[in-house]
């Protein structure tokens, strides 16, 4: 099954993938192995996102990177050789915020490591908690998903997140990128009176008043910090306020939780006043103020496209229909499908992208909005997003659009790397194929 | 004691507020309390002449004689004046009966009902009676007079079965004289207060309502039974239980029953539940009546509706509107019509000061309904004559005839002009002054001349302003005071005056000497004399710094009254007593027409009517997936008549007028069936409390109005098997609902759908998720559960046999009904059809070998996660299985959830279906669908079937619904394309050949909404009345239950980014 599309690797090459073939009866997926040659994927459909689309074409791998992509491309006579007619090569996706290797099973509480305790955790790096063998992660790749955010998420400042590639030994392996970005949750700014909301409009309202203060109050605290450290260096560290100097600087940006108008108003008016960079994530009422984040220059991850409407009155695509209107007003925007079932459902990414089709997105767009997009936004375009010369050889080979659900994903590499398309499910899936089959064979026996 | 014998109790004692007559009551009727001191008797004879009397709705006397004795009215009109009786003038003044409040509530103390034979559950109080309670509360008392209130129902609060209601006087006397009428009503409940305790049963509506039903079949029992053991002592004798004995005696008296409704379905679910046990019922309402309208007038139920009318929602920002509802909006402008429409459709209607922050608002909310359309005549028929006859006290209280209750209004105009003041209220006899005419008003000039004193004097100035009993003021030197109007040449000496006090007729100040009458503070003491022509003068003394002390005397200055004291003096009185402030303002302010027509529900999307259902429909030019025999049928037609699918095929014709729908090569699919959905319920989804509560029923609970349905309707859904939760093993009964948004409740239940039942399996079951302090309920294991079932099975059996038994024989005492037990009898006699949430491999096969011994064939598993790993056992079964096309690792339980397991089972022979137990993911039932075809290729159109037949056959309505066949119940979608491709949308949703969706008429409805959003708004904006702010935000009661199976949902992962 992996390897239905390679027909001319060498045999090295044709082991390595034979071996973790018979990993689908019982072992966990294993790490893909460097290719000693430049692979050549031959006559495919290739998807570049950021050039357009080249059919019958041919992409070049070598040394992780992207060497070439073109029609009649000469492939190097040495170059392991996939022949790919009638199919389609894209970028991997690319999951602008999840919780991907921090969260096993939600219901058990050992498993969860995403939310530090305390409410102003700037030092937190998400990357160092990553689960390699988190059984989320072949389940995400094996859907073309092979680039996810991991962002802590919880109290206030939430912590740092990195951009991961969803395949490797150890959490190091994995880290495409540390340090992306700083995470902030905005308080909810009017009061929430539901079932399982327990504090009165007052007592909420206060709470979010003594939320934006101690907000302020950490970046008043962490310049006071770097001012000091600047006058004598002898000061002793604070780990926190060391943690977001590059924010201060504009080094790093600020992904801002926020869907709520009032809340994106909220949100865009501190980072302008506090000089940081700010990305809105969640972005459900970001039309309605598309023209303040344009001036300012501020994106939106899309948290998810299936979600309900979040006011009884409003129309029941509105959400369906959010990244049409960003996309209608020229805001900078993409879509991360992490929202609502986080890790588990990554898998999902692209029907989030292509539900916004449905609901009026150019689908051009919307392929973009998982690839290209979010590289752009998380500041990685240059090493990934789409298919590029001199870009990670991170892409995958499909038998048809990955938005449509049918689409099987048929092979994938992470940095040219080919990886394990078998996952937990699969596993499971043969094994239980197998009881029936043994079944239907003393059945048959009998009669 | 009767109430009609407490009419007649002696009364002792005066009253508060009775100062200004400071004349006690006289003792008419005999009292049993020993006299202490003097006997009283002061006659109580009164005369009101010359007044309007209004004697009962559409009945005036233009000038008339009220003549009470003794508490009682024994003349009305112009016959003699006795001569005996104490006389007041009242021309040009109204004389009204006292108004009665149909509705106010007291704590009661609830120890009686614990103590004696109580009913097991605290919820269950129907024996307490409120009048052991303190009725006399004074504060209260004082705030319903100023509204003309002379009587008031009082119920006891809190509980489902709460106990027995009185009517009472609005007089401060003492409880053996102030009842009218006890055991007035019984009072209940159809609910419990959001946010109990998870272990305190009932814990959601729907559990109240269980409890409240097998209370009345028990208390019905509970006379059988004891009749039974008297006529044969030999059998064993009942158990007392105070509560079933009080509520079967007021049942069989046809006692009456009020039942509180907290929003307009609630009136419809109490009468319903009335027509169970034919209760006489009256219904306490919430004001939102007018929004069901023609449904609640067709259950022929008087009710009782309150004024509380919502200040308008916080609209000042575009912001905060956002956060408003346009339902919100819209009972802004309408609740105040609630009252007029009702009264207009003919429905009995007595109002309330319930609901009201300050009940010193009741006649503003009553005029502000007077205002929008509430005839004046029906208006005082419901705070008089009609509380009087549906409370039973029409002989007592409600209008102005002779041997009714002397409980009167005097106003100085018609009550329900915004203007007229409430003068007097008579409490049987009793006249309290609402606005006390001051007795001593000494504002104006007063001119001091000084006596006896050896040095010349200046002639003294007094001027006194403000409110009678809050003076203020100057003393000034009297000459030049009366040179320069308003002092503009040369300022005379004045000083102003501090300390100034009124008592009685006794008046004090003092004030600075300086330039009046030597340095310091002069300290002035003085009488207010009366005089014969009606005034008075001031004879007094100053006490000067120095001590001396000089005697005056003060004359007033004839029409010294100043005009800046008039029009104080009308302000005070624009503000009654209380509370109640500009409310001439805000009533012209909102007294203008309704900015749009009814729709139902009221807010977004709500349908002015139901969908037409068209004689016939030809659906023409389309891709059909018949889902049947016929396969996919290219360029076809689908003709429906008369709401049934009668013909599918090519070229095919209706007959004249019907309606054709082009398709244009669209896609036509039979409806999405969800068979697993907590949509449209607002019962709270789990009653968790019990390991087994079969009596529990979501069908009590249907929430037509829950804007979910058309959300779905808009991913093509037409029916859907809402369940109860996973919080116990066995738990409530489901309902089968087809999405006829706009309907009533009653009509979303889909008729003919076999009755079911939700059982459970695993973690949630077993507590594993609850925390901590949930460790003891049994079953705690898979184990336990297992044993739990059986045990169940084994007593529905035995309930069974011994019903039968006692059917045949009739010996021994009759059998009680146990709604819970009939529940699960029903299942062993293959009547109810299990729909069982489970995960793992092991229960799921426990439960088969459970089910097999029993002889029970389950109805579906639900989620079924691991159902792949025995779905040969499934199959063997006959079990269907209906599972979640792709969740999985939310629980531990589920880490082996694939999204294989369709497909897996599929290929085992097992019906699956794919559901969505969300109300988020039952919006693209075809999207998951196709992930059966993506993991496991399944043939497209089997796994369509996924969501369509299959979930039909594990209901047992595929004879009705879930494919595209000749006889089967037009529930159709329109897809823009192919079913299972993501980019298509539903265009059209039908269901019984009605179109629920259109995506055309959902375009227009949204610029319709955003039209009427704008007009109330800037209504809103207009009225200038205060708006709610952020912090007052709250919601109607039943917004607040959970609209999912919290238990369930791990997989809504906890940790949502998305800000509420």
């Amino acid at each position: 099954m992996v390897c239905s599309v390679v027909q001319r690797w060498s045999v090295a090459v044709m082991v390595a993938i034979s071996l973790q073939g018979s990993a689908a009866r019982g072992n966990p997926e294993i790490p893909g192995d460097a290719p000693q040659r430049p692979v050549a994927i031959v006559g495919a459909t290739v998807h570049t996102v950021a050039d357009g689309v080249h059919e019958n074409a041919t992409l070049i791998m070598r040394n992780g990177k992207v060497a070439a992509i073109g029609p009649n491309l000469k492939v190097p006579k040495k170059a392991v050789r996939i022949d790919a007619a009638g199919k389609h090569v894209y970028p991997g996706l690319f999951a602008a915020h999840s919780d991907i290797g921090l969260v096993e099973i939600n219901a058990v509480r050992a498993t969860l490591d995403f939310r530090e305790t305390g409410s102003i955790n700037p030092n937190v790096k998400s990357w160092v908690s990553v689960n390699p063998d988190s059984e989320m992660i072949p389940v995400a790749r094996s859907n073309g998903v092979l680039l996810a955010l991991t962002a802590p998420n919880g109290g206030l400042v939430a912590g740092q997140s990195a951009v991961m590639q969803l395949d490797g030994w150890t959490y190091e392996d994995l880290t495409l990128a540390p340090a992306v970005a700083m995470h902030l949750a905005w308080p909810a700014m009017a009061p929430v009176i539901d079932w399982d909301t327990e504090a009165s409009a007052k007592d909420q309202l206060a709470a979010r008043d003594r939320a934006l203060e101690n907000l302020r109050e950490a970046f008043e605290d962490a310049r006071a910090y770097a001012k000091a450290r600047a006058a004598d260096p002898a000061t002793p560290k604070d780990a926190r306020w060391e943690a977001m100097q590059p924010l201060l600087t504009g080094e790093m940006p600020l992904v801002i939780d926020a869907d709520d108008l009032q809340q994106i108003q909220a949100a865009v008016a501190f980072a302008v006043e506090q000089k940081v960079s700010a990305i809105i994530h969640g972005g459900y009422d970001a039309p309605l103020c598309a023209d303040l984040l344009k001036k300012h220059h501020i994106p939106v991850i899309v948290s998810e496209v299936y979600r309900l409407p979040l006011r009884r009155w409003e129309p029941y695509d509105t959400a369906y229909t959010l990244p049409a209107r960003l996309h209608e007003a020229g805001v900078t925007f993409c879509i991360s499908g992490g929202g609502r079932f986080g890790a588990s459902m990554l898998r999902n990414l692209p029907y989030h992208a292509a539900m916004a089709v449905a609901f009026g997105l150019p689908a051009d767009v919307a392929l973009r909005s998982i690839t290209l997009a979010p590289a752009e936004i998380l500041g990685v375009a240059n090493r990934v997003g789409s298919l590029e010369k001199g870009k990670d050889a991170t892409l995958l080979i499909t038998d048809g659009d990955p938005l449509e659900t049918a689409t099987q994903v048929e092979a994938a590499f992470v940095q040219g790397r080919p990886v394990d398309l078998n996952d937990r499910h699969k596993r499971l899936w043969k094994k239980y194929e197998e009881k029936y089959r043994r079944l239907e064979v003393q059945r048959s026996a009998k009669e | 004691m009767s109430a009609r014998l407490q009419r007649f109790v002696a009364v002792v004692g005066p009253c508060l507020g009775w100062l200004m007559l400071a004349t006690p009551l006289l003792a008419a009727a005999p009292s049993i309390r020993p006299v202490e001191g003097l006997r009283e008797h002061t006659p109580q004879i009164h005369a009101l002449i010359n007044a309007r009397v209004v004697v009962a709705p559409g009945k005036v006397l233009d000038k008339a004689a009220v003549v009470i004795r003794d508490g009682s009215i024994v003349s009305v009109g112009e016959g003699p004046i006795p001569p005996e009786a104490r006389v007041s003038d009242l021309a040009g003044k109204t004389i009204y009966a006292g108004l009665i409040d149909a509705f106010t509530e007291v704590e009661v103390d609830t120890a009686a009902a614990r103590g004696g034979a109580a009913h097991w559950n605290h919820e269950v109080t129907p024996q307490l009676d409120v009048t052991s309670s303190r009725l006399a509360e004074t504060a209260l008392n004082k705030k319903l007079r100023s509204q003309g209130i002379a009587a008031r129902l009082v119920a006891p609060s809190g509980r489902i079965l709460k106990g027995f209601s009185a009517v009472v006087l609005t007089d401060d006397s003492q409880p053996e004289r102030v009842v009218v009428k006890d055991k007035t009503a019984a009072h209940l409940r159809l609910t419990v207060s959001p946010r109990r305790e998870r272990d305190d049963y009932p814990s959601s509506p729907m559990g109240a309502v269980a409890l409240a039903r097998q209370t009345f079949y028990d208390a019905d029992w509970y006379g059988r039974a004891w009749r039974a053991y008297e006529a044969d002592t030999s059998l064993p004798q009942p158990e007392r239980n105070d509560a079933l004995a009080a509520l079967g005696a007021h049942v069989a008296a046809q006692g009456l029953f009020i039942c509180d409704a907290s929003n307009e379905l609630f009136v419809l679910r109490a009468d319903r539940f009335a027509r169970e046990f034919s209760l006489n019922l009256l219904i306490r309402g919430s004001g939102h009546e007018y929004k069901r309208l023609d449904a609640i007038r067709d259950t022929g139920r008087a009710v009782i509706v309150p004024v509380d009318f919502p200040k308008p929602p916080n609209v000042a920002t575009a912001e905060a509107a956002l956060a408003v509802d346009l339902s919100e909006l819209m009972h802004w402008e309408l609740a105040p019509e609630n009252p007029a429409r009702l009264a207009a459709a003919g429905v009995r209607m007595a109002l309330t000061t319930h609901g009201l922050e300050d009940p010193a608002g009741f006649l503003k909310g009553v005029r502000q309904a007077v205002t929008r359309g509430l005839p004046a005549d029906a208006a005082l028929a419901a705070v008089t004559t009609t509380p009087a006859s549906l409370l039973g006290v029409d002989a007592e209280l409600g209008s102005v005839e002779p041997s009714k209750h002397a409980n009167l209004v005097v106003t100085d105009g018609d009550l329900f002009d915004a203007k007229t003041k409430v003068l007097e209220t008579w409490v049987r006899g009793v006249r309290f002054e609402v606005e006390p005419e001051p007795q001593l008003d000494l504002r104006g000039e007063w001119s001091l001349t000084l006596l006896d004193r050896k040095e010349p004097s200046p002639a003294l100035l007094l001027s006194l302003k403000g409110k009678p009993l809050a003076l203020t003021g100057a003393m000034k030197i009297g000459a030049a005071a009366k040179e320069s109007d308003d002092g503009e040449a040369t300022e005379p000496p004045s000083a102003k005056l501090d300390r100034v006090g009124i008592r009685g007729g006794q008046f004090s100040c003092t004030f600075s000497g300086e330039g009046l009458l030597g340095d310091g503070v002069v300290r002035l003491t003085a009488v207010a004399m009366p005089l014969d022509d009606d005034g008075h003068c001031l004879e007094g003394t100053l006490t000067l710094a120095n001590g001396e002390r000089i005697v005056f005397l003060g004359n007033r200055l004839a029409g010294e009254m100043g005009a800046a004291d008039e029009v104080a003096t009308a302000e005070e009185h624009a503000a009654p007593e209380g509370s109640a402030e500009d409310e001439a303002e805000d009533v012209a302010a909102t007294a203008t027409a309704t900015t749009h027509e009814a729709v139902f529900p009221l807010g977004s999307v709500g349908r002015s009517a139901s969908p037409e259902q068209p004689v016939a429909v030809l659906f023409r030019n389309a891709t059909v997936w018949t889902l049947g025999e016929r396969g996919v049928l290219e360029h076809a037609s689908v003709l429906v008549e008369q709401g049934r699918i009668v013909a599918v095929g090519r070229d095919l014709e209706g007959p004249s007028g019907t309606v054709v729908v082009d398709l244009k090569g669209k896609h036509v699919t039979p409806g999405i069936i969800d068979c697993h959905s907590h949509m449209a319920t607002d019962g709270g989804v789990n009653e968790g409390t019990q390991a087994i509560t079969a009596e529990v029923r979501i069908g009590d609970f249907i929430d037509s109005d829950d804007i979910t349905i058309y959300r779905q309707l808009a991913g093509g859904v037409t029916s859907a098997n809402v369940l109860h939760g996973s919080a116990n093993p066995i738990g409530g009964q489901n309902q089968v609902i087809k999405l006829r948004w706009g309907g009533l409740p009653e009509e979303m239940k889909f008729a003919g759908a076999p009755q079911g039942i939700k059982f459970a399996l695993g973690e949630n079951v077993k507590q594993a998720n609850w925390g901590d302090e949930h460790t003891t309920r049994y079953p705690q294991t898979r184990m336990g559960v297992e044993q739990l079932m059986r045990d169940a099975l084994n007593a529905a059996r035995e309930y069974r046999e011994a019903w039968q038994r006692w059917e045949q024989t009739g010996r021994g005492l009759p059998p009680r009904r146990d709604l819970e037990l009939d529940a699960l009898a029903e299942i062993v006699a293959g009547e109810r059809w299990i729909h069982c949430h489970s995960y793992r491999q092991d229960e799921i096969l426990a439960l088969l070998r459970t089910l097999d011994e029993f002889g029970i064939t389950i109805g579906s598993f639900q989620h079924i996660l691991e159902g792949y790993k025995v779905a040969d056992a499934m199959a063997e079964h006959g079990a269907m299985g209906s599972a979640f096309s792709d969740w999985w690792a939310y629980k531990f339980e589920v880490f082996d959830a694939i999204p294989y397991a369709g497909a897996l089972m599929h290929n085992a022979g097992v019906v699956v279906s794919f559901n969505s137990d969300d109300r988020e993911l039952g919006r693209h039932l075809n999207q998951e669908a196709a992930k059966a075809v993506k993991y496991g290729g399944v043939a497209p159109e089997e796994a369509l079937k996924f969501v369509t037949l299959n979930p039909a056959k594990q209901l047992r309505i595929d004879h009705q619904v879930g494919s595209v066949e000749v006889g089967k119940d037009a529930d159709l979608v329109v897809w823009s394309g192919e079913p299972l491709a993501i980019t298509s949308r539903v265009e059209q949703t039908w269901i019984d050949g009605r179109c629920y969706f259109d995506i055309d008429e959902d375009r227009e409805m949204r610029l319709r909404d955003a039209r009427v959003r704008n007009a109330l708004v800037q209504k809103i904006l207009d009225s200038g009345e205060s708006m709610a702010s952020d912090d007052e935000k709250r919601k109607d009661e039943s917004e607040l239950w959970p609209r999912e199976d919290i238990f369930c949902h791990g997989h809504d992962h906890g940790h949502t980014h998305v800000a509420k």
